[in-house]
């Protein structure tokens, strides 16, 4: 269903990414505050759409890829924002303000013809804790890629001794974008971890087994161990700065480009939704 | 009386510090030489006296600026006891809208040696202070540098003028800013102590670092180096343990060949769990090799980058300083306006005391058919004539007033206008004698 909110929200996602761009493209710092004020307001705009569907749906309204998408996109925005306000990373409004801009765009443009219902083996508390957990721990996944690649491009511009932006710009240091980069890997990885375990519990209190290798399961296994491994590598070997970032988004491309072909191209438990 | 802004000195563009050194004055001294100089200068109204390391300037009002100037500066060889003809070539006068201009990009940092530098705006500060100390500011200068503190405000605030960092100590102290997220946990290496080196740690020390290790090519200039600047004295040849709690080194040692090469800093890096370092190379030989910056988390800056990270600030600065120029040609036109008005006050004064006595005088002449009126009815008169008095006057000063538009020369507009306007010297003086110049009955 379509509620009034969901344009609302759409278009403050808009205006914080041109806000957010501006301020890149000029070294400024001018438009950082109204920019986080439209992205804090889309998102607020989309949580009372994400309510009023939710209530009509009966259960968190994920019933289908859009919907997914939908959901996800605020996610990111929610954690954008934490990061934006708390942690002092304007920097990474541009790129948090497109994703979910575009994310937002392309869900609303499917969703006026996907009609929903969910099927009744899924309508269980377990749902919404499941999903959410696993949609957050990608979120995290998604910020700390947007992270990495800021940290790359900035990287890049210190070794080659190129134009530095002055301190002024609000631009953090590398070892602050590295440092929050390795928190977003952690605590996407205990909340992929959590729902991982939910899900299992779900799957044995819905069919009676915990694990059935699904395409879907396979995959968050296989996500499991790669961000495990890039998290271990961290702590025991001390990688970090480029090759961590730089391994951070190559196991997000793959996160992405697993979960969507999966999605598509095997229907499974998981089928109709992306997460 | 025409009042007229000066100013007259040296700054470093115009004289070399062996001239300004003997010329400056110590904050001390600033108050008791601006007394001496009212005693000496008498044509000088008003007066402050900014010394800096680039500038000695005194910054005056006088009705007659060229004296003024003169007086000023035998004033100034007098009482520095140098030789008039040894400074005079250097010596810049201005006068007028140019003095106020330079006096509003000198406190802008316009007129600086490091454009945009910020110390000088404090300079002013304390030079106004000094002269208001010494009594020697009136309303002129008293308007003059608030102007000027509002004027560098504005072109602070507008402009990116003090942006960027323009010293090689700041550069590095900038870049080490952008590798760590703090320095409070960072230890600094010092290898060698090269004035710039040393300079260096010294900025770096001062934002508070968890520790500074020092090390150089005699062990007791390590330890002198060491107590000067708060850290530890480490043997050059006994270096290499500490490498791995380094964070920042600076090198500045004489060598002939690089002393750090990719084969020591790669074991380093390993024990350092890949903990990023920031190597600032300011030795002449290079003391670290440059196929260093290819190492992971190791930023190279030898001196030319530092150097032309500096420069690049400071053309950003020269380009910034474009535009505060125009801000500073707005504020010269309107206290340039403000003088002007300030000028033809007194003839304002005259031309209204003249018409408020014609009107007094024309009251007077008809006193006895006033008084004959009954009360509401002469108050009416009053009220009507000193409505059509408020009227004109108000027409004529606007006039006056009119920005140079209507008085390409307001000084001489408002004499014609006294002289046409005021009694005892023009056409209409004569004209309001004229007992026939109102049909009124007597």
């Amino acid at each position: 269903m379509d509620t009034l909110w969901y344009p609302p929200a759409i278009a403050c996602y808009a205006v914080a990414s041109v806000g957010f761009i501006t301020d890149r493209l000029s070294g400024g710092r001018r438009w950082t505050r109204p920019s986080t004020i439209a992205l804090g307001a889309g998102a607020g705009f989309q949580a009372v759409d994400l309510l009023v569907r939710g209530m009509h749906a009966g259960n968190i309204p994920v019933a289908n890829f859009e919907e997914s998408l939908a959901f996800f996109s605020w996610l990111i925005a929610l954690a954008g924002l934490v990061l934006i306000v708390r942690f002092r990373m304007a920097v990474i409004g541009a790129l948090v303000g497109s994703a979910v801009t575009i994310g937002g765009v392309v869900a609303y443009v499917t969703m006026r013809h996907a009609r929903l219902v969910l099927p009744e083996a899924l309508r269980s508390v377990w749902l919404p804790i499941h999903v959410t957990l696993a949609f957050l721990g990608y979120a995290m996944f998604a910020l700390a890629a947007v992270v990495s690649l800021t940290y790359l491009l900035y990287e890049s511009r210190l070794k080659a001794k190129r134009a530095l932006a002055p301190p002024e710009a609000g631009m953090p240091s590398l070892e602050k974008l590295d440092r929050i980069n390795y928190r977003l890997l952690a605590w996407g990885f205990l909340m992929l971890s959590a729902a991982i375990i939910t899900g299992a519990i779900w799957a044995d209190s819905t069919w009676g087994h915990f694990w059935s290798w699904d395409p879907k399961e396979s995959w968050s296994l296989v996500i499991w161990f790669m961000y495990a491994a890039l998290l271990e590598s961290r702590l025991t070997v001390g990688w970090r700065g480029r090759r961590a970032a730089a391994l951070t988004i190559v196991v997000f491309t793959l996160l992405v480009g697993s979960f969507v072909g999966v999605s598509l191209v095997f229907p499974g438990k998981h089928s109709g939704s992306f997460g | 009386m025409e009042t007229t802004f000066f100013i007259l000195g040296v700054n470093h563009r115009t004289a070399p510090v062996a001239v300004r050194e003997r010329l400056a004055f110590a904050e001390a001294e600033v108050a008791p030489a601006l007394r001496r100089m009212r005693g000496t200068a008498a044509s000088v109204a008003e007066a402050a006296l900014l010394s800096t390391c680039n500038r000695v300037e005194v910054i005056g009002v006088a009705s007659e600026p060229a004296r003024a100037c003169d007086e000023v500066a035998s004033f100034l060889g007098a009482d520095r006891s140098v030789d008039l003809d040894s400074f005079a070539a250097s010596l810049y006068r201005l006068e007028g809208r140019e003095a106020i201009r330079h006096l509003f990009r000198v406190g802008a940092s316009l007129d600086s040696m490091v454009v945009g530098e910020p110390q000088i705006l404090g300079q002013v500060k304390l030079a106004y202070a000094l002269a208001a100390e010494a009594g020697t500011v009136s309303l002129v200068l008293h308007r003059a540098f608030h102007k000027t503190f509002s004027v560098a405000k504005r072109v602070r605030k507008s402009t990116l003028i003090g942006h960027g960092s323009v010293s090689l100590s700041s550069v590095a102290v900038g870049l080490a800013g952008q590798i760590f997220d703090t320095l409070k946990d960072k230890t600094v290496m010092l290898m060698g102590a090269g004035k710039m080196a040393e300079l260096t740690a010294h900025a770096l020390a001062s934002l508070g670092i968890e520790s500074l290790l020092v090390t150089s090519r005699t062990f007791d200039r390590a330890v002198t180096l060491a107590r000067e600047l708060g850290g530890t004295a480490v043997p050059l040849e006994n270096h290499k343990p500490y490498l791995r709690m380094a964070d920042i080194v600076i090198g500045s040692l004489a060598v002939t060949r690089p002393i750090l090469g990719p084969s020591d800093l790669e074991t380093v890096l390993r024990e350092r769990r890949y903990r990023p370092m920031f190597l600032i190379d300011l030795g002449v030989p290079r003391n670290f090799d440059e196929r260093l910056n290819t190492l992971e988390n190791i930023y190279l800056y030898d001196i030319d980058d530092l150097d032309a990270v500096a420069n690049k600030s400071l053309s950003e600065r020269q380009r910034e300083a474009e535009k505060a120029a125009v801000i500073v040609e707005e504020e010269v036109e309107s206290f340039a306006r403000w003088m002007r008005e300030l000028e033809i006050v007194p003839t304002i004064n005259d031309i209204r005391e003249s018409m408020e006595h014609l009107r007094d005088v024309e009251l007077e002449r008809h006193r006895a058919w006033l008084l004959s009126l009954p009360e509401p009815e002469r108050e009416r008169v009053e009220r009507l004539t000193r409505g059509l008095v408020n009227k004109l006057l108000h027409r004529i000063l606007s006039g006056l007033r009119g920005n140079g538009a209507v008085a390409p020369d307001p000084l001489y507009t408002a004499e014609v206008a006294r002289r046409l306007l005021c009694e005892g010297s023009g056409a209409l003086a004569a004209a309001g004698d004229d007992p026939d110049d109102d049909g009124e009955p007597v």
